[in-house]
């Protein structure tokens, strides 16, 4: 055992060569669950294509409902996050502490304002009925304007994506949490920062996920 | 840069401000052009077009595949190509069905 910790650092574990080799394997780990996760969300954008050309006019007449500026500005926030985690890992990898956590907070401040506005957006519609499936009970108002027979459909599947989605960035959070207590207690180097490196992986793939839902649900009026 | 101890490719600050920025530019372009109120194939078309470049600077320099073993650009390909796959045969069936299913 003297001999192990002589050769190997301290976080290596047995089964791997070198660190490099546990390092790609982690990230090669994460790419495959990322796989899993597009094709999981690609069932869901599987139902918004069928549907779409089954009912084109129903998309642009119920996307009038969504804020666009609001999903605009949570674009700029996911993007913004996206930068500060990528940041977060280049501080890792030049042994900034200070700049890992400072990064990493502004990543949770990020996610938090997105999930805000989403709320806000969530709140507003579901005051007005617009609700999904057999919830759908639109004010006369909304009725009026949007009076196609298959309205509770698109909610359906806008608020069954933006909700998973919405899941996904909740996790990230914690996720980014926990980065940030092992951070402070200076868990992460140049040398090891994996965890770091494939969150960031995770993260990123939520950011993809919105570059499109943002143009599919918000920008077809 | 690569460290001494392995290939690690570490971005510099510029090059990861400058994909932020491209999004951000690309972001405004999108709802730019949404807003031109574009004929209906072309508003898709330019949509996803923009969110495919997107998507692209993303996967190749924030999560760091251009830098990367090829290998994991492969996984990524591969899920997109299974999903076009999966929308296809989707497809075949639901555009040409004589009654969409009454109940949906």
């Amino acid at each position: 055992m003297a001999n192990h910790s002589a050769t190997h650092p301290k976080h290596v574990h047995h089964h791997f060569v070198d660190s490099n080799q546990q390092f790609e394997s982690a990230k090669l780990g994460m790419w495959v669950f990322l796989v899993n996760e597009i094709l999981f969300f690609g069932g869901l954008f599987c139902a918004y294509i069928v549907f779409r050309a089954w009912y084109p006019e129903l998309f642009t007449q119920a996307a009038l409902e969504l804020n666009t500026f609001w999903g605009a500005v949570n674009t700029v926030v996911l993007i913004g996050s996206s930068l500060t985690v990528a940041m977060a890992i280049r501080s890792a990898q030049n042994n900034q502490k200070r700049g890992l956590e400072i990064n990493l907070l502004i990543t949770i401040l990020l996610a938090c304002v997105f999930l805000v506005i989403k709320y806000f957006e969530y709140e507003h519609k579901l005051h007005l009925g617009i609700a999904p499936g057999s919830f759908w009970n639109p004010t006369p108002e909304i009725a009026a304007v949007l009076d196609h027979p298959k309205a509770n459909i698109f909610f359906g599947i806008y608020y069954m994506m933006t909700a998973v989605h919405g899941l996904h960035v909740i996790i990230g959070i914690a996720l980014m949490i926990w980065l940030y207590l092992r951070a402070r207690k200076g868990h992460f180097n140049s040398e090891y920062y994996t965890p770091v490196e494939i969150t960031g992986l995770y993260w990123h793939l939520v950011d993809l996920i919105w570059i499109f839902l943002f143009p599919l649900l918000y920008l077809i009026e | 840069m690569m460290s001494e101890h392995h290939g690690h490719h570490i971005a510099s600050a510029k090059q990861l401000w400058g994909i932020g920025i491209a999004l951000l530019i690309l972001t405004v372009l999108t709802v730019t052009v949404a807003g031109l109120g574009l004929p209906s194939p072309f508003d898709i078309l330019t949509a996803m077009a923009i969110a495919l470049t997107k998507a692209f600077l993303v996967a190749a320099f924030f999560m760091g595949l251009y830098w990367d073993t090829k290998f994991n650009s492969m996984l990524l390909i591969g899920a997109l190509a299974f999903f076009i796959l999966m929308v296809s045969i989707t497809l075949l069936d639901t555009l040409y069905r004589d009654d969409i299913v009454p109940s949906f």
